[in-house]
């Protein structure tokens, strides 16, 4: 902790014993699992960042309650006319929590920061050919291709002063070592850092220049990371913490059963799905198939969607509490395709029988992959997964492991099927098909997570038309045949979409938006 | 005596590069740092890009060389995870981790020392089963199961004490202190009593086994038939007799204290330097898990020393020894 913080710190101890005294004061204390590692906006792309950020900085457009778009530092867009491109209208009269006026030049500040090659939120710039300030309250993002998407993709870009980060040598994102901008903020959200203490306990407090109305009443929020999902209960239960997020499926009766607290279910965007090994010739971990790869075969891949059982899944590892998925994207996410939207039943029968016409009636056996510690409930779910598989004659021998490792594994085609869970960042059908289902390719910057390398010459075809198509009837219709074509290949088994539990005291009202962010502009404290 | 302290301190640098070397080796197994640093829609050039900004790509020896280098002139360094100071993060935490541990180490010993001489000088009472029996319970159960009990019952179900953190600190100077207030105190307690149960069976089971062991002993049978007041038998003849297997056992094992304090830390969201690795692994913060293990290495090499200059107070022997 730096001298600063720890006066401001200091200074809050106080202002906290005063607090305590007056009737008005209603502080919220809450906690996650996991720190966010900077209080810069563009410094690193992680959804506890994002997420914690968004309090305080804000973005052009922004997200409502149900995850629409709508207008923030930008009071309206519309597309430019003779070239590519969005034009923004800036809200006049915003401030930003130090003071300084709000204009086009911030924004374009923002937009160098966070696309220079520090900045770790920069793919969101990768359409941009060229920004132009118009004057103070209009600015223009040129694009290579038309892109109806842009506003909507960019609801995170969050805009910093350009005096304050330029005076206190934060005009780039911290890559090695820290700068001002990782402890300290300055935007023109509702709340603003009163103190920050990395990994103990961070603390804000509403910034009353805020442009917007404010339809909270906390005067002071305190966020303490907690790692252990034992202790975060405790300390809910015991009242020193009024809302945690996210909390274990199997503690969920236990909150519900005591008075004073409740729990908050919801779906988030994520779902949960097996990959394959497309590309490979021949399967790594089998015992018996060693020369072949029987996954390149469709019918084999069929065989293997026909042996889960989604309903024993949920109603044995998730308390019914899971949506099953037919497709990348759960319902409701723009570009969803209701034209497809059966899932492969739970057919065993089927399964084998397939498996006979692949040439495999005995089965074989192939190494799956998972995470330990990624996604709810995930080994568990492996393990299901790989008893569902045996009873068709699919023999999985199942590794599991962190997640740090895990990825590094599936970069290096360490696999012959793996789990793997998505979130679409844009909110869009676009978003898994440009990273999971498009071949390949590190130049164009596409596909990057399609591990297996799962490769379709129509899709790759299809996703810039997706990307570029205005009329959102012919978009729809791309996109459909995209899904069509995945789901007929079965080039992932979708299993479900994640579900979202929180819990908190009963006398906090709040909003629990799918892509699991705690916005504290909807917090009632009662 | 003055070489002797120092010949230690020299032995201690090589026993921190030896662990940062082990370390080391082991920190390419511990997993990937840059897809922890980056988000999921970072392309593979940028991630590239950083990895040989890092140094990731060099050769482990080279690693090595430039961590070793670099920590040598004071320069330990930047967190790949929050691009604080790796110094700065862990020079913060030892202050929680310290007081823990000594709290505990003090619990351990106020309790279990005068708990080990009732135990051997009443062998067959019924307060010593019982102590002896629940004692046994209490090293059964590992810590965070203890830990996590604890919070339940003092926490959750009387509330009494905080579940988690470590309460009102102050600053004295730069070391954050829980000592001060009634509220530090407060969260303080039950984790150095998980952290410190372990310690506290063993310390009265040693302080017992060997007050046994010293009170069949001649000279104090003879002090017995001679008609020296027994108080001072056992308090003076016996118990100094006994400390000296039980300091070399109890320093040995206090660091262990300080480095497994890890456990205790997360289950209580202690903010220590345990706490502070763990997060350390899950983000793959190679610096300042390397630095955490050297840290940790020259504790264990300074509470040996410790220990050695203990002996030569307390046992008149080892002084008579080092004059020659």
């Amino acid at each position: 902790m730096t001298p600063r913080n720890l006066r401001k710190s200091a200074l809050l101890g106080s202002a906290l014993a005063f607090c305590a005294m007056g009737a008005a004061a209603e502080t919220l204390r809450w906690a996650s699992t996991t720190d966010p590692q900077t209080m810069d906006p563009h410094a690193v792309n992680s959804a506890p960042v994002l997420s914690f950020l968004n309090n305080i900085y804000e973005g052009l457009v922004r997200r409502g309650q149900d995850m629409s778009i709508e207008p923030s530092l930008a009071a309206s867009w519309e597309p430019l006319e003779g070239e590519n491109g969005w034009r923004f209208n800036l809200r006049q009269g915003v401030t930003f929590q130090d003071g300084a006026a709000f204009t086009a030049e911030d924004v374009m500040f923002s937009y160098q920061r966070a696309s220079n090659e520090a900045a770790d939120v920069r793919s969101w710039f990768a359409p941009v050919s060229d920004v132009r300030v118009v004057d103070d309250f209009t600015i223009d993002f040129v694009t290579t291709a038309p892109n109806p998407l842009f506003p909507d993709s960019i609801a995170n870009f969050m805009i910093l002063d350009k005096g304050w980060a330029e005076s206190n040598d934060a005009a780039l994102p911290a890559r090695d070592a820290e700068n001002f901008a990782t402890m300290n903020v300055n935007g023109t959200g509702p709340f603003t850092l009163a103190s920050r203490d990395p990994g103990v306990r961070t603390t804000l407090v509403p910034h009353d220049g805020w442009w917007d109305d404010a339809a909270h009443n906390v005067t002071e929020a305190v966020f303490t990371p907690i790692g252990n999902a034992a202790t975060g209960l405790a300390a809910l239960l015991s009242g020193e913490i009024d809302f945690i997020q996210p909390i274990p499926l199997q503690d969920v009766a236990q909150v519900e059963g005591r008075d004073g607290f409740k729990v908050l279910e919801g779906e988030e965007t994520r779902v949960i799905m097996f990959g394959f090994g497309h590309e490979h010739d021949a399967l790594l971990y089998s015992t018996d198939v060693t020369d072949a790869n029987p996954f390149t075969d469709p019918r084999v891949r069929q065989a293997a969607a026909h042996a889960i059982d989604i309903a024993s899944i949920d109603r044995v590892l998730f308390r019914g509490k899971i949506e099953a998925a037919n497709q990348l994207v759960p319902a409701g996410i723009s570009g969803y395709s209701e034209a497809n939207e059966n899932r492969p039943e739970y057919n065993p029968e089927r399964a084998r029988e397939l498996l006979a016409e692949a040439g495999y009636p005995d089965g074989f056996s192939f190494g799956l992959k998972c995470p330990n510690d990624r996604y709810i409930n995930d080994e568990a779910l492996c393990r299901a997964a790989a008893s569902m598989f045996a009873a068709v004659g699919l023999n999985a021998e199942l590794s599991t492991g962190p997640v740090r490792d895990y990825w590094p594994q599936l970069r290096e085609d360490d696999f012959d099927m793996y789990l793997l869970g998505w979130s679409p960042g844009t909110f869009d059908m676009e978003h898994p098909v440009r990273f999971l289902l498009h071949s390949q390719d590190d130049e164009k910057k596409l596909g990057s997570w399609n591990f297996g390398n799962y490769s379709n010459a129509r899709v790759d075809e299809l996703l810039p038309q997706i990307q570029q198509e205005i009329d959102p009837a012919a978009r729809q219709a791309m996109i459909d045949e995209v899904v069509a074509i995945t789901q007929e290949e079965v080039a992932y088994i979708p299993l479900y979409t994640q579900p979202l539990i929180w819990a908190a005291k009963d006398n906090i009202e709040l909003t629990q938006r799918a892509d699991n962010f705690f916005m504290l502009r909807w917090v009632t404290v009662n | 005596m003055v070489y002797f302290i120092l010949k230690r301190l020299v032995q201690s640098v090589f026993v921190m590069l030896a662990v940062a070397f082990l370390a080391f080796s082991l920190f390419r197994f511990v997993g990937d740092p840059i897809t922890q640093m980056t988000g999921v829609e970072t392309s593979i050039e940028d991630q590239e890009r950083l990895r040989e900004e890092l140094g990731l790509n060099d050769p482990f020896v080279l690693q090595f060389g430039r961590f070793t280098a670099d920590m040598l002139q004071g320069d330990f360094g930047f967190s790949y995870r929050t691009r604080q100071p790796v110094a700065e993060m862990i020079a913060t935490r030892i202050p929680a981790t310290l007081e823990l541990g000594i709290v505990a180490l003090l619990i351990s010993l106020f309790v279990g020392i005068p708990a080990g001489v009732y135990t051997a000088l009443r062998p067959r009472g019924i307060p010593t089963q019982a102590l002896l029996l629940t004692t046994l319970v209490g090293v059964s159960i590992p810590t965070f199961v203890i830990g996590i009990m604890l919070i339940f019952v003092f926490g959750v179900q009387l509330g009494w004490l905080p579940t988690f953190g470590r309460g009102g600190t102050v600053f004295i100077g730069n070391w954050e202190s829980s000592l001060f207030t009634i509220e530090g105190w407060r969260a303080l307690l039950l984790p150095a009593i998980t952290l410190g149960v372990y310690q506290l069976t063993l310390t009265m089971r040693l302080v017992r086994a060997e007050m046994m062991e010293v009170m069949r002993s001649d000279y104090i049978r003879f002090g017995m038939a001679r008609g020296v007041p027994m108080r001072r038998l056992h308090y003076k003849h016996a118990l100094a007799n006994t400390m000296v297997p039980v300091i070399t056992i109890i320093g040995l094992q206090f660091g262990g204290v300080i480095a497994f304090s890890i456990v205790t830390e997360s289950v209580f969201q202690w903010p220590g330097m345990g706490l502070l690795f763990l997060e350390s692994i899950r983000f793959v913060d190679i610096p300042v898990m390397g630095v955490y293990l050297v840290v940790i290495a020259f504790f264990f090499v300074l509470v040996n020393l410790i220990v050695d200059l203990l002996y030569v107070v307390i046992d008149p022997r080892l002084r008579v020894r080092d004059v020659q």
